[in-house]
């Protein structure tokens, strides 16, 4: 319950700041207009485009409330509440993104081998993203330096050979991989792949801000006087 | 920084038209201007129109024993268990003492001032009490249920003054209305009708502070822990919020508040001086009792 209370008002404190909004919606349809001629580019871009959005959405967010957290510890709620609520708010804003991205490449796209494949690979880099931002936000509690190494992880991700280990080490392999499957109609294997990475990099980027904060916002248990 | 140039001769003149010698009301005019200095604020942002300030000090320091600091419980006011009690606790920063070999008890229906100079860790101190941050050497023990207000931020910018009370209520599992008409109800005793649609970072700094303080309260601690909650206040709030640390006191809650500000000790039951325990050479007056910080 507390969680979801978190999560709304994160939501709304979000939907409040229209600018910032407007340029997470920006962000990745440039990265899709800049390429529209090419199938591959201009989806596995915007799948990137929306990751990365999604993931400095979050640092954002939840740097914000670095003086507000502790004071919802005291007053009784857990940091699973905390930041789980968070981290819930900002994957509905992902998944809301992902599924308005996917209608414009359903709509302006007709030459990818597997459409629902785009819909799937914009849904999971949203889902992806949301931890991801969390732990950038966990392990850097300073906006700047979240946003650079969001741009170094993001901006190695796109220039990194996707066949090769370091690529695989990104937080949004699973989209390059996707991206096989839904543009060059690679092996439903490319899929599976793509979801047991996703998997995993959520699972573990959640355990890992979740594991951060719960030391940060630790309250000492003093016994009664 | 002082502001508006004209406030301190009109606060001095009203201190000699009140009655004061010309020398104390410059002395007087002086200090405040130095306090007002270490806030980085203008003093009649931080103080309220020069005539009200200067009345309100002539009072308190026409008020009987207002120059030394309480250190017993007031005649007729009953003492109670005790909610907050730290024997010997000290915190280091790497190699760095910032204070040590604290004690302090504060019971139910008691106000404790800590004070101190710049930097003798007051607001370290405070967020020990509240758990927060650990002592390296020491004891805590503390009831429970506890309020912290900090010093500046612990609200959020984008959210109104209702939300922040459901967000807070939900915290302590009430339910959304009733959070919401609570913090109502106390923003009122705080002379504070919150606007429903305005966010927190669209109030005013006296405002944000009174939602600051009214979030440490929603909950209903019996130990509220307050750090300098009174800046931004105009001298009105300024009143409203010593009655109402009154009111808790009264109502057998606990209340320890760092304060920067000597006169507001009139209205304190003891004081702990933090300077005394901080490493290196102090001129803090020593005090006796519980409550006294001392020198390790």
């Amino acid at each position: 319950m507390t969680g979801l209370v978190v999560a709304a008002l994160s939501a709304r404190e979000v939907g409040r700041r229209r600018t910032a909004v407007l340029l997470v919606i920006a962000l990745p349809l440039c990265f899709y207009l800049v390429r529209r001629d090419l199938p591959g580019q201009s989806t596995r871009l915007l799948a990137i485009g929306v990751g990365w959005a999604v993931a400095t959405l979050t640092v954002f967010v939840v740097n914000a409330s670095r003086s507000l957290d502790p004071r919802l510890r005291l007053a009784g709620a857990s940091v699973l509440d905390i930041i789980g609520g968070r981290l819930l708010a900002m994957t509905g804003i992902g998944a809301a993104l992902a599924t308005a991205y996917s209608a414009l490449v359903g709509v302006s796209r007709g030459d990818l081998a597997h459409p629902w494949g785009a819909v799937l690979m914009l849904l999971l880099t949203a889902v992806v993203a949301a931890p991801f931002g969390g732990l950038i936000a966990a392990l850097l509690p300073r906006e700047l330096e979240g946003a650079l190494a969001l741009l170094i992880v993001c901006a190695t991700q796109l220039l990194a050979d996707p066949a090769g280990s370091a690529a695989k080490l990104m937080p949004f392999w699973s989209a390059r991989s996707l991206g096989n499957y839904t543009v060059d109609a690679a092996p439903t294997t490319a899929l599976w792949h793509a979801v047991l990475h996703a998997a995993a990099t959520w699972v573990l980027c959640t355990a890992l801000t979740l594991a951060v904060f719960a030391r940060r916002l630790r309250v000492a248990r003093y016994p009664e006087p | 920084m002082t502001g508006d140039p004209r406030w301190l001769p009109r606060f001095e003149a009203e201190l000699v038209q009140l009655g004061l010698e010309p020398a104390r009301a410059r002395q007087l005019a002086g200090e405040t201007a130095q306090q007002a200095a270490e806030f980085g604020a203008g003093t009649a942002e931080l103080f309220g129109p020069a005539h009200l300030y200067a009345r309100h000090l002539v009072a308190a320091l026409s008020a009987p024993g207002d120059t030394a600091p309480r250190t017993e419980t007031p005649p007729g006011l009953a003492r109670g268990r005790v909610l907050l009690r730290l024997e010997g606790v000290g915190k280091r920063h790497r190699r760095t003492t910032v204070f040590a070999d604290v004690d302090l008890t504060v019971r139910a229906g008691e106000v404790a001032a800590v004070v101190g100079a710049n930097g003798c860790g007051k607001s370290t101190l405070l967020r020990i009490c509240a758990g927060l941050s650990t002592p390296t050497t020491g004891t805590v023990h503390r009831t429970a249920r506890v309020g912290y207000v900090p010093q500046d931020g612990g609200t959020a910018g984008w959210l109104t003054p209702a939300e922040h009370f459901t967000l807070f209520g939900a915290a302590a599992r009430m339910a959304p209305r009733r959070a919401r008409s609570t913090g109502e109800h106390l923003a009122r005793r705080l002379a504070w009708r919150p606007d429903r649609a305005r966010c927190a970072q669209h109030l005013s700094g006296g405002t944000r502070q009174k939602l600051n303080l009214v979030l440490g309260e929603l909950h209903a601690p019996d130990l509220l822990l307050l750090d300098e909650p009174y800046q931004g206040f105009d001298q009105g709030t300024y009143v409203d919020f010593w009655q109402q640390v009154r009111a808790w006191r009264d109502s057998g809650r606990g209340v320890v508040v760092v304060t920067h500000l000597l006169h507001d000790l009139r209205h304190v039951d003891q004081v702990l001086d933090l300077s005394a325990a901080a490493p290196g050479p102090s001129t803090a007056p020593a005090g006796g009792g519980h409550g006294t910080g001392r020198r390790a």
